[in-house]
């Protein structure tokens, strides 16, 4: 029994495995941490860098994904106990007046399986909607998903309605934008602090943000 | 030569250039214009007649004839009608069951205000082969499908000559997504992968009963072009992976389909696939099961950049669409949408195969003066 076997089953995408191996290394006394980021997150990691390099596809990810969350759902109650911090805060959702979730759904997913506390707000969210999350929440970042080119116009309202409170309202977040119709042009020129092309890279991406220290 | 609209169309599926590029509007469900674009398209240019609805579902109208010829379009379609004695209803203006039992509802908050599909009949828990089995299928060779089709063809044909394109809906995929639920299909793939099969089976069995059905009622000698299509890429990537999921288990299928059309048409319709996002690498398997063109050549998503489709496909294969609306025809000015719309012709038409068309369905916020930039330039612009 080894912390190898737990990452060889999110590999495997063998959900119900992840569960009784992390079940038995808690149990053993094997350290959490240790347990989370050798077990899991490297697991995942690097099904996300195979998905970015376009040799795996939606339903590997989702498997692994939901593999490690089996696991994180053992280990998150006990990581409470031992007062560890998650990596970040996140706050996610679908822009104003878009209901697509398929993307922003597999974002919160791999952002869950890195370790981060996630706050997904769903579809249809409004600016003020993120902005009361992010400080109830106490976020690092906002991560907004869109589909629609009609949610481009309101991604940039919702863009600039953050930074308005980052600047009046005592807040301090990071703005990530991602979703079909987005690309960086788009991203500077609404003056979000990232954009990621897909899931696994806006995990990279938000860790990038979180080490420079927001 | 004067050339009928027909023939600029078929001579575009055959790879030789006509005297202009082929212009497709409302062929199918996924070549035509929202709603909400449609009404200022028609307020813009003066036309009052009513709008008839294509897809309620996908909330796209079907363009009213004398928008058809004002912009040289060469194709006309021909769809099935409402499936009869089934379990499809309305609950209420923004709720609907199809006749596959999928329950879709209106996206009320969203600007284009189209339908998502929420619920299934085998939405939760574990597929099985039973479930699947012991279902209710609807029948593919159910008299309203077919109702007014004959009609409808000769209607075509008494107006000019143009291109009749048969959109058939449905497939093996989408359907299944609704079915199931789109995150549970994708894993099913893996982990049930007899049972989703067999769902895929089901399916198809009904589409290659109505497209019999469609195509005998159209005649068979009327049918031009055969429209179908499920979407197989994402923006940036593959759905699925193409040489494993898609081969060992979609492309015998999709071949069935495209054999079941061609047979019923004697070899004489030609097919169009329709699958947005990145449809690269799955583009050899569908010119191997016979796909003569595919829609809507989405050119922002990953390897979709129409030179590097031209040079590796298009001794082969047609494309059909190719106008970005992700970027150009939302946000452009005419003058951009007509030097985009040239460059596409330049680059996709050359030596024929190519039909334009904007990248699917006109989306809610093109202005007016970029769609009629678009046809225009389709109409005016030389190939040399």
């Amino acid at each position: 029994m080894s912390i190898q076997e737990i990452y060889d089953a999110v590999m495997a995408y063998e959900e119900e495995d992840v569960a009784e191996l992390v079940q038995a290394q808690v149990d053993a006394g094997t350290d959490i941490e240790k347990i989370l980021n050798e077990g899991l997150i490297s697991a995942l990691d690097v099904i996300g860098e195979k998905f970015s390099a376009g040799t795996l596809f939606v339903p590997e990810m989702l498997m692994a994904a939901e593999a490690v969350q089996a696991g994180l759902e053992i280990v998150r109650p006990l990581l409470i106990d031992t007062g560890a911090k998650p990596v970040g805060t996140v706050i996610l959702g679908t822009v104003k007046g878009d209901l697509h979730d398929i993307g922003k759904n597999l974002v919160g997913m791999m952002f869950e399986g890195a370790g981060f506390k996630l706050i997904d707000l769903g579809t249809d969210v409004d600016p003020e909607e993120f902005i009361s999350a992010a400080q109830e929440n106490d976020a690092d970042i906002i991560a907004l998903s869109g589909l629609l080119t009609t949610s481009m116009p309101e991604m940039e309202k919702t863009v600039e309605a953050i930074r308005d409170a980052n600047k009046n309202r005592n807040l301090n977040v990071k703005t990530m934008v991602g979703g079909p119709p987005i690309n960086e042009e788009f991203a500077t020129r609404i003056g979000a602090d990232g954009y990621s092309v897909d899931a696994p890279t806006a995990v990279d991406d938000a860790r990038a943000l979180m080490a420079a220290g927001i | 030569m004067t050339w009928t609209h027909r023939e600029r169309i078929l001579a575009a599926l055959n790879h030789e250039e006509a005297d202009r590029v082929p212009i497709d509007f409302g062929g199918a469900e996924f070549t035509s214009i929202t709603l909400a674009c449609y009404e200022k398209l028609k307020k813009y240019m003066g036309i009052d007649t009513p709008t008839e609805v294509m897809s309620i579902i996908h909330t796209c109208a079907h363009p009213a004839e004398e928008i058809l010829d004002r912009f040289g379009v060469d194709t006309r379609n021909v769809q099935p009608s409402p499936y009869e004695g089934g379990v499809d209803h309305w609950t209420d203006d923004n709720t609907y069951t199809d006749t596959f039992n999928v329950l879709w509802k209106r996206t009320e908050k969203a600007v284009d205000q189209h339908f998502l599909h929420q619920d299934g009949p085998f939405h939760g828990g574990k597929l099985t082969v039973e479930q699947v089995e012991e279902y209710d299928w609807p029948d593919g060779k159910n008299p309203g499908l077919v109702k007014g089709i004959r009609e409808r063809v000769e209607q075509i044909q008494a107006n000019g000559d143009h291109a009749v394109c048969l959109y058939l809906p449905g497939g093996i995929i989408h359907r299944g997504y609704a079915m199931r639920g789109f995150e549970a299909y994708l894993k099913d793939l893996y982990k049930r992968p007899e049972a989703v099969q067999l769902l895929m089976d089901k399916l198809c069995d009904f589409w290659c009963d109505t497209a019999e059905s469609m195509i005998e009622a159209a005649g068979p000698e009327n049918v031009d072009i055969i429209y179908f299509g499920e979407d197989l890429g994402t923006q940036d990537s593959c759905m699925f992976d193409p040489d494993t999921i898609y081969k060992d288990y979609l492309k015998p299928r999709h071949r069935r389909m495209v054999e079941t059309v061609k047979g019923a048409t004697n070899n004489k319709a030609k097919v169009c696939y329709h699958c947005c996002g990145s449809a690269y690498h799955f583009i050899p398997h569908l010119l191997d099961i016979g796909i003569d063109a595919l829609n809507p050549v989405q050119v922002t998503a990953k390897n979709m950049e129409p030179e590097r489709l031209k040079e590796a496909f298009g001794d082969r294969l047609t494309f059909w669409g190719g106008i970005n609306t992700q970027e150009i025809l939302p946000f452009g000015t005419p003058v951009e949408v007509a030097a985009e719309t040239k460059r596409i012709i330049d680059i996709l038409g050359k030596g024929g195969g190519y039909i334009l068309n904007s990248v699917h369905n006109i989306q809610a916020e093109v202005p007016p003066e970029n769609i009629v930039a678009m046809f225009e330039t389709g109409v005016n612009h030389r190939y040399h």
